[in-house]
């Protein structure tokens, strides 16, 4: 909300600084986001008196003047056909225009010029801020002005503007009046009523046009409201004999110092009273009321009304409009129509002050896609009482500024309403709230201050809350009513005086989340945070099947666009995109890793919440990056989270390498996969001058129920271990986990450990097959172990490597 | 015979003297003394020797022998360390040389909220986290944010449909734990949360930290000390932080919280534009309407509630410009913090 000074003074007086005004309305609880000063849209343009004028040496069409600005005299070069004797605006070496522009000195056609002569334009301002000017011309100032002063402080353009951010339960607060009565508290002073003036027009009035009354009643036969749940209330009052014309020269600079266009006397005064009052206005042309009529019922499905920007609406059930006897006139507090507007010969008027319900405002607003002061007005919701105040501040206006002939009488059509409602409570309780003592008598002093009267009934306070204080429901209001004006700082620190005290903690799947990210970390790789959604080329570009679950993903009906649209089902793709940004990046190496949640719809369109699961991701490429690393740090997790027995299959992903990539499956179910990325897949990505390695797996997979368990000591021999190596020929197809399991299967005697160590194929041992080493490892917790207790326990273990894996001795 | 004795002792102490290195010391051991050395074949032509000579040459050819042996031995010892020097020598190395660290990492996101968590566990508030895909129901209705109402215009909201959001606050997970639970409660909520809002200063998802406490006779002092408590905590031990009114439609009195800028320590400085102060909070005491619709008898109890951004925190403390900079995952970024 922009709110001049100069306007608030009209309520309230500040004979304080802009800056300590704005400090103290930060203290109690509006937030003054900026401080607007007229006169600085222009920078180091003033006043100047143009004492010599010649004819530029070497163009025809330039004037080398001398002009004084105060302290000296400079020389410029200009277009403009001045005179000696003129007072004009004129911007010095430096100055800044309202356009950002810059003015330096310079030569022109090999003439000093120190400045630039300056019209409404470059100062950023029109003919309606000012009067005297011509637009399109040079500034030109009276005689007498003072010499080198801020030509916009000459021009009288100097107000400061505070720009108010007014939260949303106070939206009476969105007007001049309302915020001048804030300013009154923080300043510790009063406020002023706004001023109201006017007489109605008596019945001996002349040039009467198309009816013969001095009445509004005489002007419209009735106003009709059909629907009083979305418009508790519809004023009507006529004015007759307008004279359409510009508005003066205060309530033009005001309206554009607040952001709005003046059009005419009578628009002009809507939208004022808008601003100053907070209740938005409308002006019929009485011309176009046929049937000098209005109803104010919900549209007919289909109807169509020409909104005043021009736009073609097309209305349905649930949207509210003003129509004549025959046809929609206005869309019910949003805009007008085309076909009853303001016109230059407008000669009566109906000033239309109502309250709309502001959901269906806000929900007719965003359906049509129609937006105005009123509707954003009315969106933030307007009180009972400011019906009355804006349509007699509007008469006062048409009065004062003689644009018309006040009818008398006016339409008040309303539903019931209590005006004022009482809160009970006590000092004690609002105590309670904040946590400091409360005194009494400035509790009161503060309370009616804001408006709030307060009244005691035995020990009891009574608090007298007006109908424009929607937001006070209760003592917590009134505790925050008080506090924000009495300080903050009265209330002192502590912690959790009079509670309970409790035992809080970190749930056990964040500790094993900790964990994981520990692990990794402790591996050398770093964490990634990704977006949660992403484009759905996902799918395409994962090379994902038609009927994979992974396709079936939540969509967003207002994305900021098509690449953010839809919620990830997997983290393979965010993970891809962060490896190649950082290839494109020049970044030669990277290992990554990321814990986030994939959003899994039952079902589609979404009918109940989706299944969030947390997933785990690793990638990694560049210097020192394989399968086997990808692995190794997956293996680190796994086992920090205890987990035993996992496997690891071919997998079938299809943006996986096929010959380098598995399914990890943990008890039995498969929990994720692991591996090098398909080259395809990687150049759609945008990489081709690195292998990337990606695995995701499941977080609650991995992190079962022994995730924190912790293990107890085993002993260890202290006896010599003895170390048997094995050198088998299998076929090129087994698996080490064959061996492995082959291995574990003979429950070889002594047997603490073993391990495959070498993998080797030549010629020699032939095609299709590879000799693989492995190394056993023996030892007895009680005593040195016999060669021939070792030899029995190879003699077992080769045999099993033969029947289970056909093993043979190279 | 004892001429040649002499010889041959001379000329094996010569070449002992002579040997560079302890392999050379080896043969000549062999030379002289070994089994079929030179001195060790005077022995056997002791028996040309007449009876009585014998020991007298037995005694010089023992003697030979040990000042050979000991020539050698003390020649053995000091090539053996002479070798070892060089040897050690030859195996400098460039200890300047640089290696890259394998240094992995934890996110500043991370670390931020882990401190968090810390901070509050230390308080008395355990942990929870809710569903990021929410509910008109809990992410707006029940904490006093009706359809329509003005106050979703503080929000740009992200909508997979009619009823549901993605959460634009972390109190969404309030309402469910209100719903569930009776007080006292005294709870930490972290997570993500998401804005139709993309800019230079705003990212479309972010982080945040909500506090919830319900019990009886919990005040605005209380939320005043948790707050200096977590702020100092966080930032550093001579931290303040100041309230000033504002509004939430889910706590009733609402406040805005600034702490004293962190780097300049409210002297005013770039970061805090000169005011000393960085606001980074909103907090309030719990609306009584919103304890009454999550089913908490409201004359009873009473609560504070308070949230803040995760990201804004960790761009203060690790002065980092710019919130993009935190989901680029560019990993000279991700690689500067410990």
């Amino acid at each position: 909300m922009l709110a001049p000074i100069s306007w608030l003074k009209d309520y309230v007086d500040i004979n304080v600084s802009p800056e300590t005004l704005a400090k103290k309305l930060v203290a109690i609880g509006f937030e003054v986001e900026d401080i607007i000063y007229q006169n600085r849209r222009a920078e180091k343009v003033v006043t100047g008196k143009i004492i010599n004028v010649e004819k530029h040496p070497n163009a025809d069409r330039l004037r080398v003047t001398k002009i004084d600005v105060g302290d000296r005299v400079i020389n410029v070069v200009t277009n403009v056909p001045v005179v000696g004797g003129e007072n004009i605006a004129v911007a010095l070496d430096g100055a800044t225009l309202a356009d950002g522009s810059k003015i330096t000195r310079g030569e022109l056609r090999g003439v000093l010029s120190e400045g630039m002569l300056c019209g409404l334009e470059e100062l950023g301002i029109t003919t309606d801020d000012v009067d005297g000017q011509t637009a399109g011309d040079i500034v030109r100032f009276e005689d007498g002005v003072q010499l080198g002063v801020n030509a916009l402080d000459a021009l009288g353009v100097n107000d400061v503007i505070l720009d108010v951010a007014v939260t949303a339960n106070r939206p009476d607060c969105n007007s001049i009046y309302k915020l001048a009565k804030e300013v009154a508290v923080a300043l510790g002073t009063s406020c002023r009523e706004p001023h109201i003036n006017y007489k109605v027009a008596s019945r001996d009035v002349k040039n009467l046009y198309d009816f013969a009354g001095s009445k509004t009643s005489e002007l419209l036969k009735s106003v009709q409201v059909k629907n009083s749940e979305l418009c508790p209330r519809y004023m009507a009052a006529g004015v007759k004999n307008i004279r359409i014309e510009p508005s003066s020269r205060l309530i033009k600079s005001r309206l554009r110092a607040v952001g709005i266009r003046p059009i005419n006397n009578i628009v002009d005064i809507t939208n004022y009273v808008l601003m100053e009052i907070g209740q938005p206005m409308h002006a019929f042309d009485r011309r176009d009321l046929e049937g000098q009529a209005i109803v104010v019922r919900n549209a007919e499905e289909g109807e169509t009304i020409v909104s005043l920007d021009g736009k073609l609406n097309k209305l349905s059930g649930d949207m509210l409009v003003i129509c004549d006897a025959v046809k929609p006139v206005a869309v019910a507090g949003i805009m007008g129509g085309l076909n009853s507007g303001i016109k230059s010969d407008t000669q009566a008027i109906v000033f239309e002050a109502a309250k709309f319900a502001r959901d269906n405002v806000r929900r007719t607003s965003r359906a049509l896609g129609l937006r105005s002061d009123s509707s954003a007005r009315f969106e933030k919701g307007i009180d009972f009482a400011s019906q009355r105040l804006g349509m007699e501040r509007a008469l006062t206006m048409v009065y004062e500024s003689g644009a018309g002939d006040i009818l008398e009488g006016m339409y008040d059509v309303k539903v019931d309403y209590r005006p004022q409602r009482e809160i009970r409570f006590t000092t004690s309780k609002i105590r309670d709230i904040l946590g400091c003592a409360v005194p009494k008598a400035r509790l009161i002093d503060i309370l009616s201050k804001l408006g709030i009267a307060v009244s005691e009934e035995g020990g009891t306070l009574v608090a007298h809350v007006g109908e424009d204080r929607e937001d006070i429901a209760g003592v917590n209001d009134l505790a925050e009513e008080f506090i924000r004006v009495y300080g903050y700082r009265h209330i002192k620190p502590t912690l959790f005086k009079y509670a309970t005290l409790t035992e809080g903690g970190v749930p056990d799947n964040i500790k094993a989340v900790d964990k994981i990210k520990d692990t990794l970390a402790a591996c050398g790789l770093r964490e990634a945070v990704t977006y949660s959604f992403t484009s759905p080329a996902f799918a395409s570009k994962l090379r994902l099947a038609e009927d994979d679950v992974r396709r079936i993903s939540v969509k967003l009906v207002n994305p900021i666009g098509e690449a953010l649209s839809v919620m990830r089902t997997n983290l393979t793709h965010s993970m891809l995109e962060t490896l190649a940004y950082n290839v494109t990046h020049f970044v030669g190496a990277a290992s990554l890793f990321e814990v986030a949640r994939v959003y899994l719809p039952k079902a589609l369109p979404l009918e109940e919440l989706p299944v969030e699961r947390e997933k785990l991701a690793i990638g990694m490429y560049g210097d020192g990056a394989d399968y086997f690393r990808i692995k190794g740090a997956l293996e680190s997790v796994l086992a920090a989270l205890n987990v035993r027995g996992e496997r690891y299959v071919r997998s079938s992903e299809p943006f996986l390498h096929p010959g380098r990539s598995a399914d990890v499956i943990i008890d039995g179910k498969k929990a994720g996969y692991i591996g090098e990325v398909h080259p395809d897949v990687a150049k759609d990505y945008g990489v081709d001058n690195f292998r990337l390695y990606v695995a995701e797996v499941y977080v609650d997979m991995i992190a079962g129920e022994n995730a924190l368990k912790y293990r107890t000591y085993s002993p260890f021999t202290r006896f010599p271990i003895v170390e048997r190596d094995l050198a088998v020929v299998v076929n090129e197809e087994v698996f080490a986990a064959d061996m492995l399991d082959a291995v574990r299967s003979a429950k070889a005697a002594n047997l603490v450990d073993f391990r495959v160590f070498d993998t080797y194929r030549s010629e020699q041992i032939g095609e299709g097959k590879k000799s693989v080493a492995l190394r056993f490892y023996f030892a007895n917790l009680d005593r040195t172990l016999l060669d021939s207790e070792v030899n029995a326990a190879m003699d077992k273990l080769l045999s099993a490597l033969k029947r289970k894996v056909g093993a043979k001795i190279r | 015979m004892t001429e040649k004795l002499d010889n041959i002792k001379n000329a094996a102490l010569a070449s002992v003297a002579e040997a560079s290195t302890t392999a050379q010391l080896a043969a000549i051991r062999v030379k002289y003394l070994g089994k079929s050395g030179e001195i060790s074949l005077i022995m056997r032509d002791m028996a040309n020797v007449p009876k009585e000579e014998r020991p007298a040459l037995g005694k010089l050819v023992n003697e030979a022998k040990g000042e050979v042996e000991t020539a050698l031995e003390s020649k053995f010892a000091a090539l053996e360390e002479e070798e070892k020097s060089a040897r050690l020598k030859a195996e400098a190395i460039d200890i300047t040389l640089p290696v890259t660290p394998a240094n992995g990492g934890l996110h500043p996101l991370t670390l931020v909220r882990r401190q968090l968590i810390d901070i509050f566990a230390g308080m008395g508030f355990s942990v929870a986290e809710g569903p990021e895909i929410e509910s008109d129901l809990y992410n707006f209705q029940l904490l006093n944010i009706p359809k329509d109402h003005p106050s979703r215009d503080m929000q740009d909201t992200f909508y997979v449909n009619d009823n549901f959001v993605l959460r634009t606050q972390t109190s969404a997970m309030q309402a469910r734990i209100m719903t569930k639970t009776q007080p006292p409660i005294r709870v930490v909520i972290p997570g993500k949360v998401y804005r139709s809002d993309d800019d230079a200063s705003h990212s479309p998802i972010f982080n945040q930290f909500e506090g919830l406490a319900v019990d009886e006779h919990i005040t605005m002092g209380d939320l005043q000390g948790c707050l200096t408590t977590f702020a100092k905590k966080i930032f550093s031990e001579d931290t303040k932080i100041r309230l000033r009114p504002s509004y939430f439609p889910f706590t009733e009195p609402s406040v805005e919280v600034d702490v004293t800028c962190s780097m300049c320590h409210g002297k005013g400085c770039r970061v805090c534009k000169g005011t000393g102060w960085v606001e980074i909070l909103g907090a309030g005491i719990v609306n009584p309407a919103v304890l009454e619709m999550c089913g908490i008898d409201s004359k009873k109890y009473s609560g504070f509630a308070f949230g803040f951004g995760i990201d804004r925190i960790a761009m203060i403390k690790y002065g980092i410009p710019n919130i993009k900079l935190l989901y680029e995952n560019d990993m000279r970024f991700l690689a500067q913090f410990n």
